[in-house]
């Protein structure tokens, strides 16, 4: 049985729906059913400048399908993930890290292409035939493995990541999401999110996610030029693991995300992209190399799939 | 080896131009010269020498222009990118495919050094043909190959460059001094050199050690081999003062050691000095004919005439201005300048007194307008050379091959123009007469600046036709032109064309956009606008880009304040006594 290459972008398969998969994770619960408030009054707040801790880390992760191969039966994607960190220390922002791995999710075996190596990546259940959807699923898997294991590496100091918490980490940890699917206020607290004012944020409030308890705020990033905007324009969601000081994370939080919120002229995902985030992130779409290369690197290499895996 | 870089690969890298990545703590300035070593199964090794024509630096990781606040604040990670790019000058072998992007970028020192620049080829049968002429920008001697100065593969040297900035006259002294006293000219003590002083009197003190010359400058000369000390063998002439019977020179500053130079009347005739009177024979086609005419005349009129006056026979006694006397053969002698257009005018116009004519043997059938015009401007001149062509004295033009000096310095400053072109111009057809016939076995270096005066592209001049003469065929003959002007736009193509080695100084902005300097890469047109004292950019023939170079300060004084007083009992005495 040879894999032969079907398409090299997975929004050409048939039947995908291109905008489930591109973003939205199922990672978060939605609540609102058990709302359970860790300061009170409900509203809005406001802290002190504090410094940035130092060392401070930003570590963040990309991945791309570079092709869906195909047996007949099953389907196989071939992808890179990227996961890099940055360090403010000192007053300047410098790139630590970045580590760059191209897997084969469905694969049983080691895919060598010229210079590509991709790393097998079985699914549960590979014998059956599997849906695009899970096999999106898997590489996002591959990439919070590799996020996580970067960020395991990164000593004291302050752990900034993109998404939700879900490493575990002995120092603290800021998650913070950008765009916001679930609910997690119910209906009468949810109305302060609409009066926060830039540099405000809400009381904390418990969050219980796979048996994980975190505790997680709101805040207003500046979104220059002020004006008419819809109400969740410039809202991110923070949240960092329910132990040591939380409370004084939730206030330094005040003091760093509104100074590192992206400029809109600058960046389509603005405010909310944080800018050592948006740096790290075209880096990491550099070392993954440009796509046009590894397409044709790709189609050279197409007639050697079946021997290459000795027809698995 | 200092390995420096890597080739880069985001930009086309190809075998005469390539970019450089500078790595790490690396530094690579302009000037500075790399190696790159490249392989291919087929061909084997190659390596590229190359010159830094352009350096840059960048912020990688910035989109916007503004991103640079957020990267100084530390809000967003940059790469600061060093890259510069390379001239190839030369390939070993030379086999042109272009080096691996990635490849090594090294610094080339010594070896590799004389090999980017060529320097091993500078040589002939006999030994070394380099001649030192400054340091390159990484303290390295510069060389020029004196094969291409010598006229024995090209000669002639062009010098550019606005005045002011110490360049041209500053230069071409240096590089006398370098040719004279380096070794690698051979018989450099049969050289001679005639150097005309156009402007001030700064080069009046070619022979006394300069007063600011610094303890660096002196290492500087020894570094090239060269004394730090100033011309040795100088023979200084300058025109006499105007105003009865002077023979003092004309000199302010300078009070000793220099002879006053002019012609007499028979020299005058002899060596058919008058059409170097006339700026503008083009004008009337007949003028032409006439002023050879004339000069041919007076040529066999001056014939078995001793002088300093000459004597004519034919001159009526009744029209004599007073001054004028018989000698005892019965001729009238003419005592002046003055005298001898009178007597032309007589001979050409016929007496002043009545409406006559002229003597037919000597006007050449010419109308009388000719005539006249003839006679209008060689009056108008009385007044510019009267006191360089007399007949009161013993002749004493300045004669670059006789003497025991080696540099001559001939004064032209306070010269009216039509002066400077006639002293420029009997010197240069006179020496180069000599040199045709081989009379003089030595090589003549000759420096004339504000070459655009002499040899003006669109004008005529008397002098524009020696000045040629010697571009295109002086050098097989031994007489070498080391030429300067502001502009070389405006000297004359052939003029220019001929020298093989060009030197530009710090250059007017819209002069270095002009095709003159097309030789010059971009980056160095542009940095001829900036060029510092003491810097000169120079090209040579067998390497295809121009060297940037720094001369030492002049060991020479370069005016009468920088002269180092001898105050040792031994100068005093000779003053004194």
């Amino acid at each position: 049985m040879a894999w032969r290459l079907y398409a090299l972008e997975l929004s050409r398969l048939e039947g995908t729906a291109g905008e489930a998969l591109s973003g939205a994770t199922a990672w978060e619960e939605g609540y609102p059913a058990s709302f359970q408030p860790l300061e009170e009054p409900w509203e809005a707040r406001r802290a002190h400048p504090k410094p940035w801790p130092e060392p401070l880390y930003f570590v963040d992760g990309r991945e791309r399908v570079e092709a869906v191969l195909s047996d007949g039966r099953r389907l196989a994607l071939l992808g890179c993930v990227a996961a890099g960190a940055v360090v403010y220390r000192q007053g300047s922002m410098r790139l630590l890290e970045t580590r760059v791995r191209r897997v084969g999710v469905g694969l049983e075996e080691t895919l060598r292409l010229g210079e590509l190596v991709y790393e097998p990546l079985p699914l549960e259940g590979g014998a059956e035939p599997v849906s695009p959807l899970a096999l999106q699923e898997g590489l996002g898997k591959a990439r919070a493995l590799l996020e996580e294991e970067l960020s395991g590496e990164l000593e004291g100091g302050l752990l900034v990541v993109d998404g939700p918490v879900r490493l575990r980490r002995r120092g603290p940890v800021l998650g913070y999401i950008k765009t916001h699917w679930a609910r997690y206020l119910p209906e009468v607290r949810e109305a302060l999110l609409f009066t926060l004012k830039p540099g405000e944020r809400t009381p904390m409030f418990k969050v219980r996610r796979k048996g994980q308890e975190l505790a997680s705020w709101y805040l207003r990033l500046p979104l220059p030029p002020e004006g008419v905007r819809p109400p969740e324009s410039g809202l991110l969601r923070v949240e960092t693991p329910l132990q040591g000081d939380f409370g004084a994370l939730a206030d330094l939080s005040l003091s760093l995300f509104p100074a590192l919120a992206s400029h809109p002229v600058k960046d389509s995902r603005a405010p909310q992209n944080l800018l050592p985030v948006g740096g790290l992130e075209r880096e990491l779409s550099r070392r993954m190399g440009r796509r046009e290369v590894v397409a044709r690197i790709l189609a050279r290499y197409q007639d050697s799939f079946s021997a290459d895996l000795g027809g698995g | 080896m200092e390995r420096i870089g890597v080739v880069l690969g985001r930009r086309e890298a190809t075998p005469l131009e390539f970019w450089v990545g500078v790595e790490g703590e690396g530094l690579l300035r302009l000037d500075d010269l790399v190696v790159v070593e490249g392989f291919h199964p087929k061909v084997g090794k190659v390596r590229y020498f190359g010159m830094v024509d352009l350096v840059a630096k960048a912020h990688e990781g910035e989109s916007f222009d503004t991103d640079v606040f957020l990267a100084v604040e530390g809000k967003i990670p940059v790469s600061l990118a060093y890259v510069a790019h390379v001239s190839v000058t030369r390939i070993v072998p030379e086999e042109f495919f272009p080096p691996d992007p990635g490849s090594a970028v090294y610094l080339a020192r010594e070896e590799d050094l004389e090999l980017a620049l060529y320097y091993d080829a500078m040589k002939n049968q006999r030994g070394s043909t380099k001649l030192p002429v400054g340091f390159l920008k990484s303290g390295e001697v510069a060389y020029l190959n004196l094969e291409f100065l010598n006229g024995v593969k090209g000669g002639h040297v062009n010098i550019s460059g606005i005045s002011g900035v110490a360049a041209k006259t500053s230069y071409a002294t240096f590089l006398l001094k370098s040719l004279l006293e380096s070794g690698v000219l051979e018989e450099a003590h049969q050289a001679r050199v005639l150097l005309f002083n156009v402007k001030g009197e700064d080069l009046l003190f070619l022979d006394k050690p300069n007063l600011r010359l610094s303890e660096e400058a002196r290492r500087d000369y020894q570094k090239l081999g060269l004394s730090p000390e100033p011309f040795r063998s100088v023979a200084f002439m300058a025109p006499p003062k105007k105003g009865e019977g002077g023979i003092l020179p004309d000199v302010e500053t300078r009070l000793e050691g220099v002879k006053a130079y002019h012609w007499d009347l028979v020299q005058f005739a002899q060596k058919g000095l008058l059409p170097f009177l006339f700026t503008d024979k083009g004008a009337l086609t007949n003028l032409g004919f006439l002023v050879a005419h004339v000069t041919e005349k007076l040529r066999r009129l001056a014939e078995g005439q001793k002088g300093p006056h000459l004597l004519v026979a034919d001159w009526p006694e009744g029209e004599l201005p007073e001054d004028i006397t018989f000698d005892d053969l019965g001729r009238v002698r003419l005592k002046s300048f003055a005298d001898l257009v009178r007597y032309l005018e007589y001979k050409l116009l016929g007496p002043e007194t009545k409406e006559g004519e002229g003597d037919r043997t000597w006007t050449a059938r010419q109308a009388r307008g000719t005539l006249e015009a003839f006679v209008r401007r060689l009056r108008s001149s009385v007044e510019n050379v009267g006191h360089l062509v007399r007949g009161d004295r013993k002749g004493n033009p300045p004669d670059p091959l006789e003497g025991g000096e080696q540099v001559h310095v001939v004064d032209l400053a306070k010269l009216s123009p039509q002066a400077q072109m006639f002293v420029v111009g009997s010197l240069l057809s006179d020496l180069f007469a000599k040199k045709e016939r081989g009379q003089y076995r030595g090589r003549v270096f000759v420096v004339l600046d504000e070459l655009n005066k002499y040899a003006p592209r669109d004008e005529e001049s008397p002098i524009k036709d020696v000045l040629l003469d010697i571009a295109e065929r002086g050098r097989s003959l031994g007489v070498i032109l080391i030429g300067a002007q502001q502009t070389a736009s405006e000297v004359e193509r052939r003029v220019v064309g001929n020298a093989a080695i060009r030197v530009v100084g710090r250059l007017d902005a819209a002069e270095a956009e002009r095709p003159e300097y097309r030789y010059l890469p971009t980056s160095f047109r542009q940095r001829a606008l900036i060029l510092p004292q003491g810097m000169v950019i120079l090209h040579q023939p067998e390497i295809p880009v121009p060297l940037l170079v720094r001369f030492p300060f002049p060991a020479w004084a370069t005016k009468r304040e920088e002269v180092l007083e001898d105050n040792s009992a031994e100068a005093l005495r000779r003053e004194f006594f």
